[in-house]
């Protein structure tokens, strides 16, 4: 009898022992060979470079599979692309450009400007360019000493650590300097600060501001000589323009024009870091137009001109970014110019308005007017009517030797985010802001400019501030700075200036003052109660 | 007739004498239904306790019977039949199913019940209940069947289905049911494949056990909250048994969108765009009648059964279907066996189930080329002999594409796009009753799912889709292969243990299960991109654990208790995260068994049930977010230093406290059968609570590597009301009427969104990325996120105007607004069933009503800025006529899209004919039948198909109407 019942208790405990032993499989590990644990990623010194290409990858790239992929959510890929949304919030909201498809969530109202919180482009651009943050965060946590000791890195990538580190702070400087600008605030996010759903705390546009200057500055000595670093990576000019950007736009930053705390004079701070830029070595390219085609990542300009590019290529760098849009939305919808541009196009995706164009009708010969007129009325009476309105053919899918880029979509051609030309009209602007007139240095500059175009040379008398905001157009739109000078110049909200479809008029419109700034994207607010709506929204 | 009457005077001179003999009595006992034989019929004399019951080949012996004695053969599930004993001394007895189904076996999760014991919303659709017609696919042997379960196939050949079971209950985790097929979870199909029960040969389906509330569910824990889908396929029987299905289907195109034709579209275009004429085209194309056929499918199947070795109940099946599908080009090819062994041992203590199945799918694949049929312009030939691509008129500059619409016909036709899935699926189950305490039951399940898709997807090099390497290069098409491989294994272990006692009866089961899933793709890429890389990608495995207990008690079989308990781990969470406890309790009462009800004439069932329970959801894409993760770009997506493309790496999202979604179910069910269970029924009230709802939020920029991720952020409800009623009209020797009609009422609402953040969703076609669905505290989710429509004086719709809802004199998102959903409140399915001598007649209806639907076909097209796309003339729906909108982008997001989606369809009508005992074999029969499928749509929805799964229609696969021919035949 006992016999039995010991039968029955084995067979049970039998049963329990052998259903609860495999438990520790539900301890499941990556096996992809694409992925990995990111401690045992770090395990090997190479994934040091890798990573800090992941950071330059994202104002390029919106995922890791290809231009469809995003690791911002919610939106189209491309919808989040850095320099694309860039691009829209600073040129597509001002004078220079139209969007014909406005069924592409966002656009009309960017272009419109009747935007409102809930617009994808703003959640974009706030996501990318806070991912830009986690991302150089992230490097920063996984690079210091400690951890490159414990790794037993420190011989191996010590010694290029450094310049990484900087770079990867240099690139989170980049993308406050952005939200600075558009949206006047940002979560301040930094390496000590935990992964997950922290929530941090708000920096308004003055403590922005000063965490760039002194990041910045900072980190100079660690970045590499102007033009001796590889092609596509930061060095200190970079730096420097960023600096001479956020002094030249310190007025509009922080009301003020001389620094609160040494009393220096911005705009002198401004030209200050123009002169470094220029003892760097840059030379403006030959040709205008070799600034943005497909071979300038190694052509004169990519090698003299280019201070900093966002890298795209047919091939290895796919992605719906600003020159892939830009060239595709080149191709008009009665030239049919995909030829010309080496990319198939999107069927007249991209006209300019009125005002561009009119900035280079009846100023001569200028070759960086671009445009094609011919059958086209200047005037854009419906958005969706793609014959009608200027077309713009300045950025092309072609080599500076005819050959077309890699692939017929993704074009070859960088975006040149920095360039010289822009820091030669800065130094004009900057001084003739100090010192209410231009002198014979800024002069040359601007004729420079003008001069490598075949454009008519001008003389001091023609050097004023209102000549200066239609010259940066002519050299520099489509750059992504129309926006931004703009609100410096005082013309981007109010009645002074109005062009074709501003505040959703053909004739355009009077904006509010308040639309100098972007509001915050709702479901970033909604994420973080720390951030506060921008007054006006 | 003489000798007959002879006969008869013979035996009423005899009949006294024999009366008093003693005699012996041998027959067999078998199924009307199937001619199985039947074994433990229970036979007992009437008015003794004598008696026996049948051995396992349905064989019996009685002995020292009287004439007049009345032998009563019962067994569960079916008609108890009397026979009194005359002067054959064999009496061979056909058991007719009961159709009043009390006592039809149900199968629960690691176990089975009766109806009649059921204490949890359980419904059961076996065999004699599926859906008639055009089944291909096993879900649609119950479209319709049962409240509160909606299936929403798809036209495809071989499609898939979307099933609900009371709506759902997540927001952004699997809304889908868990399906479980012979004891194992299946969980999604291998690429190449139409879906994961495409491969499954419906005619090998015994039976489906639809687990609906919490109290059923709870069992199968954390993946439960959706409900549970049982199937269990047929089983060997020890009688030989043949039966042979064939049946021929033509499929028809039901309908069509109107669009300009080519004179209308001259016309048109000489008054909107004149400038544009000298761009039309002589010719009329219907490019809708280019891109579709008329499709023959074949269907047929065989299954054999009977006892191998003399001991062996065996059933194989074998079934081949090939149905093409009307979109040109697109086919479904199915081959499938299967083997089920059900063999006893020891003195029937070990039962043992062998269930092997081999199936093939062949697909090719179509693409959807349903927008380009609407659009291309109509005065354009289908062919051009000058064309460099293929013969087929393109919109080209000397050969130089130009941007536009793309021939849809060369896009079907220069596409190969074919997949082809072995899937082997299996398993053992052992169910042992121990020789030392016959109490106590153990039962192992052993399950292994394996499917190996392979394929390749080709576009010839005269496509003007082609890859090319650069603007003006040729083209060279394009090809892709893949291979893609899914394994699920599965062990379940339980103990059940059964003590009957007076007027106490204890079931009490306690086990084990663990389930791994694995899987692993290979793409080649583009071979004809020079650059091209191809990849494995290995799938993360995810593997679920459980530990299980249940206890059913049931007191003077008038009161019912279940408890059931779970505890479920996941890989998916972290350590702390990863376990869950889903309990479960319900109570029965049948009142009908009370004195006071017993005697009844009118009420012959009435049962009340109460359940409530806890069931989890952690079906979420990503595997293992808590885990800190760096993923490596594709060879696409690098970064250039210098002249060297640099592999990307990126830490990706981590979130470490992500945990179950937890759904609390209460059900309130009232079983009832009426007059002798003539008419009976079932009526269900529940409501669901979600809560920590798994959904993908935004999270505070900055803080992770991504702007969004899972997170368990708020609470979600739904309730309803289900009823069905199903009662025999006429039921006579030769005529029989049965109806059968459920209806079912759910509404789903959004408690709680953390921080009271919206979520988008609802992508639309027409502009990139733009949604038109919301999630909103307050609301159905999937609620139509759009601005409101202002009508002139004449109730036309005034272009781009909309009502400023926030009153700032702006018109812009603010002014968006939440109008209707796109689920139904209400579901209702219709069957009867006529027979009247050997003719058979049925047919199916189906409603749904209030549900919503945004007509993206005409959002998106019905403009006329849409007569030109990129640099062509394109057509436009001519609805167009109705709106006389321009502008696309000023009107995508109006209410007018919004459309009353509710429809009644006849899914099916069938007749029959049955010729019996053909073979001189009383068992067996030829039926011939004929049928429509899809016999016709009564909505007001104004596009091509109310019934789009998510409530966006953006062109679909059409359903196709079906004229179907075929035969059973069974020996």
């Amino acid at each position: 009898m006992i016999t039995k019942y010991l039968n029955k208790i084995y067979f049970l405990l039998g049963i329990i022992f052998f259903f609860s032993a495999c438990t520790d499989d539900l301890n499941v590990l990556p096996t992809d060979d694409d992925e990995f644990l990111s401690e045992d990623f770090y395990n090997n010194a190479g994934s040091y470079e890798q990573a800090l290409a992941g950071v330059y990858g994202n104002l390029s790239l919106t995922g890791t599979s290809g231009s469809g992929s995003s690791n911002i959510a919610g939106i189209d890929a491309g919808t989040s692309q850095y320099g694309r949304v860039l691009w829209y919030l600073q040129d597509l909201a001002a004078d220079e450009a139209l969007w014909s498809y406005e069924n592409d969530p966002g656009t009309k109202e960017i272009q419109r400007n009747i935007w409102t919180p809930a617009n994808p482009i703003f959640r974009g651009m706030y996501g990318r360019a806070m991912f830009s943050v986690a991302l150089a965060n992230d490097f920063l946590r996984e690079s210091t000493d400690e951890k490159l000791a414990e790794r037993g890195h420190t011989s191996t990538v010590g010694s290029e650590i450094v310049a990484y580190r900087a770079e990867a702070r240099l690139l989170r400087a980049l993308s406050y300097y952005h939200l600075m600008d558009l949206f006047g605030k940002a979560a301040f996010v930094t390496e000590a600060d935990p992964v997950g759903t922290f929530q941090a705390p708000q920096y308004d546009r003055a403590q922005l501001f000063n965490f760039i200057k002194s990041e910045l500055t900072d980190i100079e000595g660690d970045l590499k000589a102007p033009r001796t670093n590889q092609y596509a990576r930061a060095d200190k000019a970079v730096a420097w323009m960023i600096l001479a950007k956020i002094y030249l736009n310190a007025k509009v930053y922080i009301g003020v024009e001389n620094d609160p705390v040494d009393g220096e004079n911005y705009y002198t701070k401004c030209i200050d870091n123009c002169n470094k830029i220029f003892g760097g070595g840059y030379e403006l390219a030959s040709n205008y137009l070799l600034n943005f085609m497909a071979d300038n990542n190694s052509n004169e300009a990519g090698l003299n001109e280019i201070i900093f590019p966002l890298v795209s290529d047919g091939v290895v760098t796919q992605n719906y970014g600003p020159t892939t849009v830009i060239i595709n939305g080149e191709v008009g919808s009665i030239e049919k110019n995909q030829d010309d541009l080496g990319a198939q196009g999107w069927g007249g995706a991209l006209r300019v308005r009125k005002q561009f164009a009119e900035k280079f009708i009846d100023q001569g010969n200028d070759d960086r007017n671009t445009l094609i007129t011919a059958g086209r009325d200047i005037e854009v009476v419906e958005i969706a009517d793609k014959d009608s309105g200027y077309i713009l053919t300045k950025f092309s899918n072609r080599t500076s030797t005819g050959a077309a880029g890699s692939d017929p979509t993704y074009v070859d051609t960088d975006f040149p985010l920095f360039r010289l030309a822009d820091v030669y009209l800065m130094y004009a602007e900057a001084i003739i802001r100090r010192d209410g007139v231009a002198n014979g240095d800024a002069l040359n500059y601007v004729n420079d400019v003008r001069d490598r175009a075949h454009a008519s040379l001008i003389s001091l008398n023609d050097l004023t501030l209102s000549f200066l905001i239609d010259e940066r157009s002519r050299e520099l739109h489509w750059e992504a700075h129309r926006r931004q000078d703009l609100v410096r110049f005082g013309l981007y909200t109010g009645g002074n200036y109005n062009w074709a479809w501003k505040g959703n008029g053909s004739n355009g419109i009077a904006i509010s003052n308040h639309m100098a700034v972007y509001p915050m994207p709702s479901e970033s607010l909604a994420a973080n109660p720390n951030l506060t709506q921008n007054t006006g929204y | 007739m003489k000798n007959f009457k002879l006969f008869l005077l013979t035996v009423i001179v005899f009949l006294p004498l024999s009366l008093f003999a003693q005699q012996t009595v041998t027959g067999k006992v078998t199924e009307k239904a199937t001619g199985s034989e039947l074994p433990g019929v229970g036979i007992i004399i009437k008015g003794t306790a004598k008696g026996t019951a049948t051995d396992f080949d349905g064989n019996y012996i009685l002995e020292n019977l009287k004439q007049g004695d009345v032998l009563v053969f019962s067994y569960i599930g079916f008609t108890t039949l009397e026979v009194t004993v005359g002067a054959k001394a064999t009496i061979n007895v056909a058991l007719d199913q009961d159709t009043e189904t009390l006592d039809e076996i149900v199968l629960i999760g690691y176990g089975t019940t009766t109806i009649k014991d059921a204490t949890g919303s359980v419904a059961a659709i076996t065999e004699k209940d599926f859906n008639e017609g055009n089944i291909v696919s096993p879900a649609n042997l119950i479209t319709g069947r049962v409240a509160g379960v909606s299936v929403t196939t798809d036209g495809t050949p071989g499609g898939g289905s979307a099933i609900r079971i009371r709506g759902g209950s997540s927001l952004g985790a699997s809304n889908d049911p868990l399906i479980v097929l012979d004891g194992m979870p299946l969980a999604a199909s291998s690429g190449g494949s139409r879906g994961i029960l495409a491969s499954i040969n419906p005619n090998d389906i015994e039976s489906f056990s639809i687990l609906k509330d919490a109290s059923a569910t709870a069992i199968y824990g954390s993946r439960a909250s959706n409900g549970v889908i049982i199937i269990s396929t047929k089983k060997g029987k020890s009688t030989f048994k043949a039966e042979y299905n064939v049946k021929a289907a033509l499929s028809t195109l039901s309908n069509k969108i109107d669009v300009f034709s080519g004179d209308e579209y001259r016309a048109l275009i000489a008054d909107i765009r004149p400038n544009d004429v000298d761009q039309l085209g002589t010719a009329n194309t219907n490019w809708q009648d280019e891109i579709y056929q008329e499709a023959i499918s074949i269907d047929q199947s065989i299954s054999l059964s009977g006892q191998i070795f003399k001991k062996i109940p065996t059933r194989f099946s074998f079934g081949h279907t090939q149905q093409p599908g009307i979109r040109k080009t697109s086919k479904f090819e199915r081959i499938s066996s299967s083997l089920a062994l059900n063999p006893k041992f020891f003195d029937d203590h070990l039962k043992v189930n062998v269930n092997a199945s081999l199936n093939y799918e062949f697909n090719r694949f179509a693409d959807g080329v349903e927008g380009a049929a609407l659009e291309f312009d109509p005065t354009q030939p289908v062919y051009d002999a000058d064309s460099p691509f293929g013969g087929f008129f393109e919109h080209h500059n000397n050969g130089e594409p130009v941007n536009g619409t793309r021939n849809p016909l060369a896009s079907l036709l220069q596409r190969e796009n074919k997949g082809e899935v072995q899937r082997f699926y299996g398993n053992v189950e052992l169910d042992y009753k121990l020789h030392f305490f016959p109490d106590l039951r153990a039962v192992l399940n052993i399950g292994y799912d394996r499917s190996e898709g392979e394929g390749f997807n080709q576009l010839s090099d005269e496509s003007i889709n082609g890859f090319r390497l650069s603007v003006g290069s040729p083209f060279l098409g394009s090809r892709s292969e893949y291979t893609s491989e899914r394994v699920n294994s599965l062990l379940d272990g339980y103990l059940t243990y059964n003590k009957e006692l007076e007027n106490v009866n204890i079931e009490v089961t306690a086990g084990y299960s663990y389930q791994k899933f694995e899987g692993v793709d290979f793409n080649t890429g583009n071979l004809m991109d020079p650059d091209r890389e191809s990849d494995i990608n290995t799938l993360a495995d995810i593997v679920l654990i459980g530990l299980f207990g249940r206890t059913n008690v049931s007191f003077m079989d008038k009161y019912l208790l279940t408890l059931s308990y779970r505890r479920d781990g996941t890989s998916r969470f972290s350590k702390d995260n990863r376990w869950g406890n889903f309990p479960a309790a319900a109570l029965a009462w049948k009142v009908s068994e009370e004195d006071f009800l017993k005697d009844s004439n009118t009420i012959s069932n009435l049962k009340l049930r109460l359940g409530w329970g806890i069931t989890g959801q952690q079906d979420i894409g990503p595997s293992y977010l808590y885990l800190g993760r760096t993923v490596i770009g594709s060879s696409v997506s690098q970064y250039i230093f210098g002249n060297s493309p640099i592999n990307v790496a990126i830490p990706q999202t981590r979130i470490e406290d992500l945990k179950w979604e937890e759904t609390t179910t209460y059900n309130v069910g009232l079983d009832y059968g009426l007059f002798n269970n003539k008419v009976s029924g079932t009526l269900e009230v529940y409501l669901k609570e979600s809560n920590d709802l798994l959904a993908e939020v935004a999270i505070s920029d900055g803080s992770n590597f991504s702007n969004s991720g899972f997170q368990n952020i708020g609470k979600f409800t739904s309730k309803g009301i289900e009823f069905s009623i199903g009662t025999d009209i006429i039921d006579k020797e030769d005529l029989k009427l049965d109806v059968n009609y459920n209806m079912s009422f759910n509404q789903t609402k959004i408690d709680e969104l953390a921080l009271e953040q919206d979520i988008r969703v609802g992508g639309i076609g027409g502009g990139t990325g733009g949604t038109v669905q919301l999630h909103s505290q307050g609301y159905a989710p999937y609620s139509f996120y759009v601005y409101k429509q202002l009508y002139d004086v004449n109730g036309s719709p005034i272009e781009g105007a909309y009502a400023d809802l926030n009153q700032d004199g702006i018109i812009n998102d603010s002014d968006r607004y939440i109008y209707k959903k796109r689920d139904a409140d209400i579901n209702m399915g219709f069957q009867s069933n006529l027979n009247y001598k050997d003719f058979d007649f049925s047919f199916n209806l189906r409603a749904s009503i209030g549900n919503y639907m945004y007509n993206n076909v005409n959002s998106s097209r019905a403009q006329y800025n849409g007569l030109q796309q990129a640099a062509v003339l394109t057509n436009v729906p001519s609805s167009v006529l109705e709106t006389n909108f321009y502008n696309t982008s000023d009107v995508i997001i109006s209410d007018i899209y919004i459309e009353n989606a509710s429809f009644l369809k006849m899914d099916n009508v069938t007749l029959g004919y049955t010729f019996n005992g053909f073979n001189n074999h009383d068992t067996s029969s030829i039926r011939l039948w004929t049928g429509v499928q899809n016999v016709f749509t009564i909505t007001n929805y104004s596009g091509l198909d109310p019934e789009v799964f998510g409530g966006i229609d953006n062109t679909t696969y059409p359903r196709p109407r079906t004229f179907l021919v075929g035969a059973n035949i069974k020996f």
